[in-house]
């Protein structure tokens, strides 16, 4: 599990992998390096060699991580695939490498990214690309409204020192870059390295962040997120599932079943501050149950299949729903449910609590049901030393 | 406009004749709440949750004079819902819908800001002025009138802290939930001229969560602004998965943003105080604010 927490999660935002990226910009006319997916044996590699060999996982810094390989030879090829696949990369399973023609050119950087605090666009320009772009201090940005031609205008900008043999290429590409995060509601559209030359620009890499809520009416990107359920887990679950449910430790002790994001990542916070295992983060949104324990079934299905598992520990917040038809449910699902052989401590609070707290006791008795978080941590904490 | 909110606030509830609609009409109208109507696009219902159903949000206001609307609208009809509203002559529209797409939110945010008028959300639970109104859904078990002014990017986690608050016998002058989407209305840094020109409010909650930059923001702004009320500080999100690489873009226009010890590094160097778990926020509350019960 990662301890380097940046940016959002659980939230809508999906880095899609660099072949999946590279696929939307060849559909917007933005050159990309010949290439072909690998998942297992290499096929006939495009033209002649040097190839570069990339591992696919959505995630930054793969170069420096050894993701991204150089080859001269098919053999070389062969050799740095058979070395990636099926290894794991910055916390992600290598499933696939993308093992294209090798770009040749200077280096550029061009992203174009939504600016949430001026609701528009910011695009980002660097005459010195690749990996070490932060330290370089070369990198320049403007802000526009979120329209192409405002997008061109201030690349132009950016750009107007570029020499002219391959500016006018760049400024196109640009274009393409704003017009496709425009069309497909993008979050990010980012180009590191850009491979420039008069003889052709090139983009060396594609790092596109899409958002999970717009899929609903951006089929291609609804296609690109179902084909790989294996690399977009949490998105596919989410798409599918309709609420949050994320693992973050496979050997976890402790089994979450709970509403909202905030209140979710903070008891998982405090439980590890207690010395306790999490196993899962868990939005289950109980307002969208509608009267069947199958979202919960579900959820206790998941978090029993980890034979770490010591305690479950349910917290519900209740603005809306009624407790009393939750704990009816709860029941309903633990019932269902014979991989559940750990303790369960239920906390309760908000409407019809009392009823809860009833109805829980008479199907399960001996199960500790509070309005109390202060009460269950401590009973968890209890189950949890018992157990060890 | 949200630090003038009360009982007599004329609000209506977009959609109200829909099953989230109706409940939380009366739910809102139960806590005190001025609702003078709602729109729908049902013509066979002229009442609903005890007020008047309209076709649009220009017959509601003109024959209501609202000033505010609640929009119970699923999300992919957020943008339209607030378009109406503003064309109508809106000046806070709270949109509650949880994953409103960005691009919309991206057109809502310049619609709100060419209109001059004050957009909660999207993905919000709604604003309250406690014993006043309510706008949303926040559940009233948490609303205690008293001296703690209260934003939050999470709802369940800002109703535990108001709970706590509650049980302790504290309360919250204005309560405003600005939600967890990247794309939003109003944000941390624009609420703290609100509160620190609301003669209620003492001090002031923040709560957060990893990711995004407007924990860093209000730093900034708290500081430049003059620290002029105590700002406590519950951010969500230490043992937080990796979160979605924004690629080199987010590190060169955000710098070290976004994690709990960047958040925390500068709302601490900005002078306020960040906590790690919700018993030691509630704590501090309790010590600093005992007697200041309203």
């Amino acid at each position: 599990m990662s301890r380097t927490a940046s940016w959002a999660w659980g939230r809508s935002d999906v880095l899609l992998i660099e072949a999946d990226g590279k696929a939307l910009f060849a559909e917007h006319g933005i050159p990309v390096p010949a290439g072909v997916v690998v998942t297992d044996v290499v096929p006939p590699l495009p033209g002649d060699g040097p190839w570069m060999v990339k591992a696919q996982v959505p995630v930054g810094g793969r170069g420096k991580a050894g993701g991204i390989v150089r080859c001269g030879s098919r053999a070389e090829v062969e050799a740095a695939v058979a070395r990636m696949l099926r290894t794991r990369l910055k916390g992600h399973s290598v499933d696939a490498c993308l093992v294209e023609q090798a770009a040749a050119g200077q280096e550029r950087y061009l992203a174009i990214m939504v600016d949430a605090a001026s609701y528009g666009l910011r695009v980002i320009y660097s005459a010195q690309g690749g990996g070490e772009i932060e330290q370089s201090g070369s990198a320049q940005g403007r802000l526009c409204p979120p329209h192409p031609g405002a997008a061109t205008e201030a690349l132009a900008e950016l750009i107007a020192d570029e020499p002219e043999a391959w500016r006018a290429q760049v400024a196109a590409i640009g274009k393409a870059l704003a017009e496709m995060l425009l069309e497909r509601e993008l979050a990010l559209a980012e180009i590191n390295p850009l491979f420039v030359a008069e003889s052709g620009c090139v983009a060396g890499d594609a790092k596109v962040v899409v958002d999970l809520n717009a899929v609903g009416r951006q089929p291609r990107i609804a296609s690109l997120i179902a084909a790989r359920p294996a690399i977009y887990m949490d998105a596919c679950r989410k798409l599918a599932e309709g609420f949050d449910y994320v693992e973050l430790d496979p050997e976890g002790e402790i089994g979450l079943v709970t509403t909202g994001a905030g209140l979710s990542m903070m008891l998982i916070d405090e439980l590890t501050a207690r010395g306790a295992k999490p196993l899962n983060f868990c939005d289950i949104r109980t307002g969208q149950m509608r009267g069947s324990p199958a979202r919960l079934i579900r959820v206790l299905e998941w978090i029993t299949s980890r034979s770490s598992l010591k305690a479950v520990l349910v917290n519900i917040f209740a603005g809306i729903t009624d407790l009393g038809e939750f704990a009816g449910l709860l029941a309903a699902a633990i019932q269902a449910s014979p991989g559940l052989r750990v303790p369960v401590v239920a906390r309760l609070v908000g409407r019809n609590a009392a009823e809860a707290q009833r109805i829980l006791g008479e199907a399960q008795p001996g199960m500790l049901v509070t309005e109390d978080l202060e009460e269950a941590l401590a009973r968890i904490d209890a189950i949890v030393g018992a157990a060890a | 406009m949200i630090g003038s909110l009360s009982r007599t606030t004329p609000v209506i509830v977009q959609g109200i004749t829909g099953r989230m609609g109706r409940s939380h009409a009366a739910l809102m109208r139960a806590y005190g709440t001025n609702i003078v109507g709602g729109t729908s696009t049902r013509t066979d219902m002229k009442e609903a949750a005890g007020v008047p159903v309209f076709a649009s949000c220009a017959e509601a206001v003109l024959e209501t004079g609202a000033l505010a609307s609640v929009a119970m609208a699923p999300p992919e009809e957020t943008w339209a819902a607030v378009q109406e509203a503003l064309a109508a002559g809106i000046k806070l529209v709270v949109t509650v819908a949880e994953g409103v797409p960005l691009h919309d939110a991206i057109r809502i945010g310049r619609a709100v800001r060419r209109a001059g008028a004050t957009w909660v959300g999207a993905s919000t639970p709604g604003l309250a002025v406690p014993g006043e109104c309510k706008l949303g859904f926040l559940p009233d078990v948490c609303l205690n009138p008293g001296p703690i002014g209260i934003m939050s990017k999470s709802g369940t986690l800002s109703y535990e802290v108001g709970y706590r608050l509650a049980r302790e016998g504290l309360g919250q002058s204005i309560w405003v939930g600005v939600g967890g989407d990247p794309v939003k209305g109003v944000r941390f840094a624009d609420m703290l001229p609100v509160f620190f020109d609301d003669p209620r409010t003492k001090g002031i909650v923040l709560v957060g969560e990893v990711g995004g930059t407007e924990e860093e923001e209000c730093a900034e702004a708290y500081a430049r602004l003059g620290a002029k009320k105590p700002l406590l500080a519950l951010i969500a999100g230490r043992e937080a998965k990796e979160g979605v690489s924004m690629g080199h873009a987010g590190a060169l226009v955000h710098g070290e943003s976004g994690t709990l010890a960047s958040k925390t590094q500068r709302l601490t160097a900005a002078g306020a105080t960040v906590f790690g778990s919700i018993e030691s926020l509630i704590d501090r509350c309790a010590r600093q604010y005992r007697f200041d019960k309203r």
